[in-house]
Protein backbone atom coordinates (compact mmCIF):
# COMPACT_ATOMS: atom_id res chain seq x y z
CA UNK A 1 0.00 0.00 0.00
CA UNK A 2 1.15 3.66 -0.38
CA UNK A 3 2.06 6.00 2.52
CA UNK A 4 0.30 9.01 2.80
CA UNK A 5 1.57 11.90 4.82
CA UNK A 6 -1.72 14.29 6.17
CA UNK A 7 0.45 17.83 6.83
CA UNK A 8 -1.71 20.13 8.91
CA UNK A 9 -1.75 24.02 7.85
CA UNK A 10 -3.25 25.48 10.42
CA UNK A 11 -3.45 28.78 8.81
CA UNK A 12 -0.24 30.06 10.52
CA UNK A 13 1.99 27.31 9.97
CA UNK A 14 2.53 23.84 8.67
CA UNK A 15 2.65 20.41 11.15
CA UNK A 16 4.38 17.88 9.63
CA UNK A 17 2.93 14.47 9.84
CA UNK A 18 6.34 12.78 9.77
CA UNK A 19 5.32 9.39 10.17
CA UNK A 20 2.71 8.83 7.09
CA UNK A 21 0.05 6.06 7.20
CA UNK A 22 -0.14 3.50 4.46
CA UNK A 23 -3.43 3.50 2.82
CA UNK A 24 -5.22 1.94 -0.15
CA UNK A 25 -5.38 5.01 -2.45
CA UNK A 26 -5.59 8.83 -2.38
CA UNK A 27 -9.36 8.56 -2.14
CA UNK A 28 -8.76 6.28 1.46
CA UNK A 29 -6.27 8.97 2.42
CA UNK A 30 -8.78 12.12 1.56
CA UNK A 31 -11.29 10.32 3.58
CA UNK A 32 -8.22 10.05 6.66
CA UNK A 33 -8.46 13.30 6.36
CA UNK A 34 -11.72 14.21 6.71
CA UNK A 35 -12.88 12.26 9.48
CA UNK A 36 -9.34 13.94 11.59
CA UNK A 37 -10.39 17.07 10.28
CA UNK A 38 -14.23 16.04 12.46
CA UNK A 39 -12.42 15.46 15.22
CA UNK A 40 -10.29 18.48 15.28
CA UNK A 41 -13.23 20.60 15.12
CA UNK A 42 -15.32 18.34 17.38
CA UNK A 43 -12.45 19.46 20.18
CA UNK A 44 -12.51 23.21 18.85
CA UNK A 45 -15.85 23.85 18.99
CA UNK A 46 -15.85 22.55 22.47
CA UNK A 47 -13.24 24.60 23.63
CA UNK A 48 -15.23 27.74 22.05
CA UNK A 49 -12.20 27.94 19.31
CA UNK A 50 -12.07 28.47 15.09
CA UNK A 51 -10.11 26.42 13.41
CA UNK A 52 -9.30 28.82 10.81
CA UNK A 53 -9.11 29.02 6.99
CA UNK A 54 -6.50 26.18 7.58
CA UNK A 55 -6.89 22.31 6.14
CA UNK A 56 -5.19 19.38 5.47
CA UNK A 57 -1.93 18.51 2.60
CA UNK A 58 -2.50 15.10 1.34
CA UNK A 59 0.81 14.14 0.10
CA UNK A 60 2.52 10.80 -1.49
CA UNK A 61 5.27 8.76 -0.94
CA UNK A 62 8.06 11.49 -2.50
CA UNK A 63 6.92 14.15 -0.22
CA UNK A 64 4.63 16.12 -3.13
CA UNK A 65 1.30 17.35 -2.14
CA UNK A 66 -1.68 15.67 -4.20
CA UNK A 67 -4.84 16.88 -2.62
CA UNK A 68 -5.64 19.58 -0.08
CA UNK A 69 -8.63 19.45 2.62
CA UNK A 70 -9.92 22.71 3.42
CA UNK A 71 -10.94 22.26 7.40
CA UNK A 72 -14.63 24.16 5.92
CA UNK A 73 -14.82 20.81 4.20
CA UNK A 74 -15.03 18.79 7.09
CA UNK A 75 -18.31 20.52 8.33
CA UNK A 76 -21.96 19.29 7.69
CA UNK A 77 -23.03 20.73 4.70
CA UNK A 78 -26.54 22.18 6.22
CA UNK A 79 -24.86 24.17 8.67
CA UNK A 80 -22.20 26.18 6.47
CA UNK A 81 -25.44 26.55 4.12
CA UNK A 82 -27.64 28.03 7.41
CA UNK A 83 -24.43 30.33 8.38
CA UNK A 84 -24.57 31.79 4.57
CA UNK A 85 -27.65 32.66 4.76
CA UNK A 86 -27.39 34.10 8.18
CA UNK B 1 17.81 -11.45 44.00
CA UNK B 2 17.40 -7.87 42.61
CA UNK B 3 13.83 -7.41 41.09
CA UNK B 4 12.82 -4.00 39.07
CA UNK B 5 8.63 -5.13 39.43
CA UNK B 6 7.87 -2.72 42.26
CA UNK B 7 5.42 -5.40 43.85
CA UNK B 8 7.95 -8.27 43.74
CA UNK B 9 10.65 -5.15 45.84
CA UNK B 10 8.04 -5.07 48.76
CA UNK B 11 7.02 -8.45 49.18
CA UNK B 12 8.67 -9.70 52.43
CA UNK B 13 11.96 -11.30 51.76
CA UNK B 14 10.14 -14.70 53.22
CA UNK B 15 7.25 -14.62 50.49
CA UNK B 16 9.64 -13.49 48.16
CA UNK B 17 11.42 -16.57 48.85
CA UNK B 18 8.31 -18.68 48.91
CA UNK B 19 7.69 -17.20 44.67
CA UNK B 20 11.15 -17.21 43.67
CA UNK B 21 11.43 -20.56 42.56
CA UNK B 22 7.93 -20.38 40.38
CA UNK B 23 9.02 -17.02 38.71
CA UNK B 24 10.48 -17.42 34.63
CA UNK B 25 12.14 -14.87 33.27
CA UNK B 26 11.43 -13.95 29.61
CA UNK B 27 11.85 -11.00 27.52
CA UNK B 28 8.98 -9.45 26.15
CA UNK B 29 9.08 -7.68 22.40
CA UNK B 30 6.62 -5.11 21.10
CA UNK B 31 3.87 -6.41 20.11
CA UNK B 32 3.97 -9.76 21.81
CA UNK B 33 0.31 -10.71 23.71
CA UNK B 34 0.43 -11.17 27.13
CA UNK B 35 -3.26 -12.10 27.13
CA UNK B 36 -5.82 -12.70 24.36
CA UNK B 37 -9.96 -11.86 24.23
CA UNK B 38 -11.57 -14.39 25.67
CA UNK B 39 -8.88 -17.08 25.76
CA UNK B 40 -7.63 -19.07 29.44
CA UNK B 41 -5.12 -17.21 30.62
CA UNK B 42 -2.57 -19.64 31.53
CA UNK B 43 0.07 -17.40 33.43
CA UNK B 44 0.43 -13.91 35.66
CA UNK B 45 3.00 -12.00 34.97
CA UNK B 46 5.19 -9.49 37.45
CA UNK B 47 6.78 -6.93 34.33
CA UNK B 48 10.23 -6.05 34.86
CA UNK B 49 10.14 -3.57 32.46
CA UNK B 50 8.79 -2.19 28.95
CA UNK B 51 4.95 -1.24 29.16
CA UNK B 52 1.81 -3.20 28.36
CA UNK B 53 -1.41 -1.94 27.45
CA UNK B 54 -5.20 -3.41 28.08
CA UNK B 55 -7.20 -2.75 25.32
CA UNK B 56 -11.12 -3.28 25.99
CA UNK B 57 -12.19 -3.98 21.83
CA UNK B 58 -15.01 -2.97 19.73
CA UNK B 59 -15.13 -5.15 16.56
CA UNK B 60 -11.81 -7.03 15.44
CA UNK B 61 -9.57 -4.28 14.82
CA UNK B 62 -10.60 -0.98 16.49
CA UNK B 63 -10.37 -1.16 20.06
CA UNK B 64 -8.70 1.47 23.15
CA UNK B 65 -6.03 1.48 25.91
CA UNK B 66 -7.93 1.26 29.09
CA UNK B 67 -5.17 0.22 31.60
CA UNK B 68 -1.29 0.15 31.73
CA UNK B 69 1.13 -1.65 33.37
CA UNK B 70 4.84 -1.57 33.67
CA UNK B 71 7.52 -2.45 36.17
CA UNK B 72 4.62 -0.93 38.39
CA UNK B 73 2.39 -4.38 38.22
CA UNK B 74 1.18 -7.34 36.72
CA UNK B 75 -0.59 -8.80 33.86
CA UNK B 76 -3.28 -11.56 34.42
CA UNK B 77 -5.46 -10.28 36.92
CA UNK B 78 -8.50 -12.50 36.47
CA UNK B 79 -6.55 -15.31 37.62
CA UNK B 80 -6.74 -13.50 41.27
CA UNK B 81 -9.90 -12.76 40.87
CA UNK B 82 -11.21 -16.49 40.65
CA UNK B 83 -11.69 -15.86 36.90
CA UNK B 84 -9.71 -17.52 34.16
CA UNK B 85 -10.11 -15.41 30.97
CA UNK B 86 -10.80 -11.75 30.10
CA UNK B 87 -12.24 -9.74 27.00
CA UNK B 88 -9.38 -7.41 26.93
CA UNK B 89 -6.15 -8.02 24.76
CA UNK B 90 -3.25 -7.20 26.89
CA UNK B 91 0.10 -6.66 24.74
CA UNK B 92 3.58 -5.14 24.73
CA UNK B 93 3.24 -1.92 23.15
CA UNK B 94 7.03 -0.86 24.43
CA UNK B 95 9.68 -3.85 24.80
CA UNK B 96 10.79 -5.33 27.83
CA UNK B 97 10.77 -8.27 30.14
CA UNK B 98 9.38 -10.10 33.07
CA UNK B 99 8.69 -13.06 35.78
CA UNK B 100 5.62 -15.06 34.79
CA UNK B 101 4.31 -18.07 37.26
CA UNK B 102 1.55 -20.32 35.64
CA UNK B 103 -1.64 -20.06 36.87
CA UNK B 104 -1.55 -23.70 39.01
CA UNK B 105 1.55 -22.48 40.86
CA UNK B 106 0.03 -19.27 41.99
CA UNK B 107 -3.12 -20.56 43.02
CA UNK B 108 -1.97 -23.24 45.15
CA UNK B 109 0.83 -20.02 46.44
CA UNK B 110 -2.38 -17.48 46.85
CA UNK B 111 -4.57 -20.13 49.13
CA UNK B 112 -1.25 -20.74 51.87
CA UNK B 113 0.56 -17.87 52.17
CA UNK B 114 -2.12 -14.58 52.99
CA UNK B 115 0.72 -12.14 52.77
CA UNK B 116 1.27 -12.69 48.77
CA UNK B 117 -2.46 -12.76 48.60
CA UNK B 118 -2.97 -9.35 49.99
CA UNK B 119 -0.50 -7.48 48.03
CA UNK B 120 -1.34 -8.81 45.03
CA UNK B 121 -5.38 -8.40 46.02
CA UNK B 122 -4.37 -4.53 46.70
CA UNK B 123 -2.41 -4.08 43.19
CA UNK B 124 -5.84 -5.28 41.67
CA UNK B 125 -7.37 -2.02 43.65
CA UNK B 126 -4.62 0.24 42.73
CA UNK B 127 -5.21 -0.68 38.79
CA UNK B 128 -8.64 -0.40 38.88
CA UNK B 129 -8.35 3.20 40.50
CA UNK B 130 -6.25 3.41 37.61
CA UNK B 131 -8.92 2.63 34.87
CA UNK B 132 -11.52 4.52 36.98
CA UNK B 133 -9.40 8.09 36.14
CA UNK B 134 -9.25 6.70 32.54
CA UNK B 135 -12.67 6.61 32.12
CA UNK B 136 -12.87 9.86 33.67
CA UNK B 137 -10.06 11.42 31.70
CA UNK B 138 -11.59 10.58 28.60
CA UNK B 139 -15.10 12.21 29.56
CA UNK B 140 -13.73 15.48 30.95
CA UNK B 141 -10.06 16.05 29.13
CA UNK B 142 -9.08 17.42 26.23
CA UNK B 143 -6.47 15.60 23.81
CA UNK B 144 -3.96 17.64 25.31
CA UNK B 145 -4.35 16.96 28.82
CA UNK B 146 -5.07 13.26 28.02
CA UNK B 147 -1.66 12.98 26.30
CA UNK B 148 0.00 14.52 29.18
CA UNK B 149 -1.54 12.41 31.75
CA UNK B 150 -0.21 9.09 29.21
CA UNK B 151 2.94 10.61 28.79
CA UNK B 152 3.38 11.14 32.44
CA UNK B 153 1.83 7.36 33.38
CA UNK B 154 4.25 6.00 30.65
CA UNK B 155 7.71 8.28 32.26
CA UNK B 156 7.09 6.81 36.20
CA UNK B 157 7.34 3.07 34.47
CA UNK B 158 10.63 3.74 33.00
CA UNK B 159 13.82 5.11 33.25
CA UNK B 160 14.96 8.06 31.44
CA UNK B 161 13.51 11.01 29.93
CA UNK B 162 12.57 9.47 26.11
CA UNK B 163 9.79 7.80 25.95
CA UNK B 164 9.39 5.55 22.27
CA UNK B 165 6.48 5.82 20.85
CA UNK B 166 5.16 6.31 17.38
CA UNK B 167 2.06 8.42 16.79
CA UNK B 168 -0.31 5.46 15.55
CA UNK B 169 0.19 3.78 19.03
CA UNK B 170 -0.84 7.28 20.70
CA UNK B 171 -3.51 7.32 18.89
CA UNK B 172 -4.17 3.56 19.87
CA UNK B 173 -4.05 4.86 23.44
CA UNK B 174 -5.66 7.98 23.16
CA UNK B 175 -8.52 6.46 20.71
CA UNK B 176 -8.44 9.26 18.49
CA UNK B 177 -7.08 10.31 15.09
CA UNK B 178 -3.71 10.10 14.50
CA UNK B 179 -3.50 13.75 13.26
CA UNK B 180 -5.16 14.94 16.79
CA UNK B 181 -1.97 13.19 17.92
CA UNK B 182 0.19 15.18 15.67
CA UNK B 183 -1.41 18.37 17.18
CA UNK B 184 -1.35 17.80 20.73
CA UNK B 185 2.45 16.92 20.27
CA UNK B 186 2.59 19.66 18.65
CA UNK B 187 1.16 21.92 21.85
CA UNK B 188 2.81 20.59 24.42
CA UNK B 189 5.51 21.16 22.39
CA UNK B 190 4.76 24.99 21.95
CA UNK B 191 4.35 24.56 25.79
CA UNK B 192 8.12 23.74 26.14
CA UNK B 193 7.04 20.41 28.21
CA UNK B 194 8.27 17.66 25.69
CA UNK B 195 10.30 17.34 22.29
CA UNK B 196 8.45 15.29 19.92
CA UNK B 197 10.39 14.25 16.87
CA UNK B 198 9.93 10.58 14.89
CA UNK B 199 8.70 7.65 17.56
CA UNK B 200 10.45 9.58 20.48
CA UNK B 201 8.78 11.53 23.14
CA UNK B 202 11.54 13.80 25.19
CA UNK B 203 9.95 14.73 28.55
CA UNK B 204 11.39 17.91 29.28
CA UNK B 205 9.19 19.95 32.23
CA UNK B 206 7.92 17.02 34.23
CA UNK B 207 6.57 19.43 36.90
CA UNK B 208 4.46 21.36 34.17
CA UNK B 209 3.31 18.49 32.77
CA UNK B 210 1.68 17.20 35.66
CA UNK B 211 0.08 20.85 36.38
CA UNK B 212 -1.46 20.68 32.63
CA UNK B 213 -2.32 16.68 32.92
CA UNK B 214 -4.73 18.65 36.10
CA UNK B 215 -6.77 16.04 37.76
CA UNK B 216 -5.96 13.13 35.27
CA UNK B 217 -2.85 12.11 37.12
CA UNK B 218 -1.98 12.11 40.70
CA UNK B 219 -4.46 10.84 42.27
CA UNK B 220 -4.48 6.54 40.79
CA UNK B 221 -0.38 7.44 41.38
CA UNK B 222 -1.07 8.17 45.19
CA UNK B 223 -2.92 5.23 45.78
CA UNK B 224 -0.71 3.10 44.50
CA UNK B 225 1.84 4.25 46.76
CA UNK B 226 -0.38 3.69 49.83
CA UNK B 227 -1.45 0.35 48.57
CA UNK B 228 1.60 -0.96 47.34
CA UNK B 229 5.04 1.06 48.09
CA UNK B 230 7.09 3.83 45.67
CA UNK B 231 6.20 3.65 42.18
CA UNK B 232 8.44 5.55 40.33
Amino acid sequence: MPRFFLHIDDGTQRIEDEEGSDLPDLAAARNEALHAARQLWAAAIRDGRDLGTGGFLIAGGDGGVLDRLPMDDALPRAMVERLRRA
Amino acid sequence: MDYHNRILRVLTPADRDVLHPYLTWSELARGSVLVTPNAKIDRLWFIESGLSSIIAMAGNDQGIEVGLAGRDGLVGLPLLLDADRTPHRIFMQVEGAGYSIMADDLRRILDVHPGVRKLLLRYVQAYSTQTTYTALSNAVHTVEERLARWLLMSHDRQDGDEIFLTHDFLALMLGVRRPSVTIALHSLEGLGFIKSTRGLVKVRERTELEDFAGAGYGVPEEEYERLIGPLR
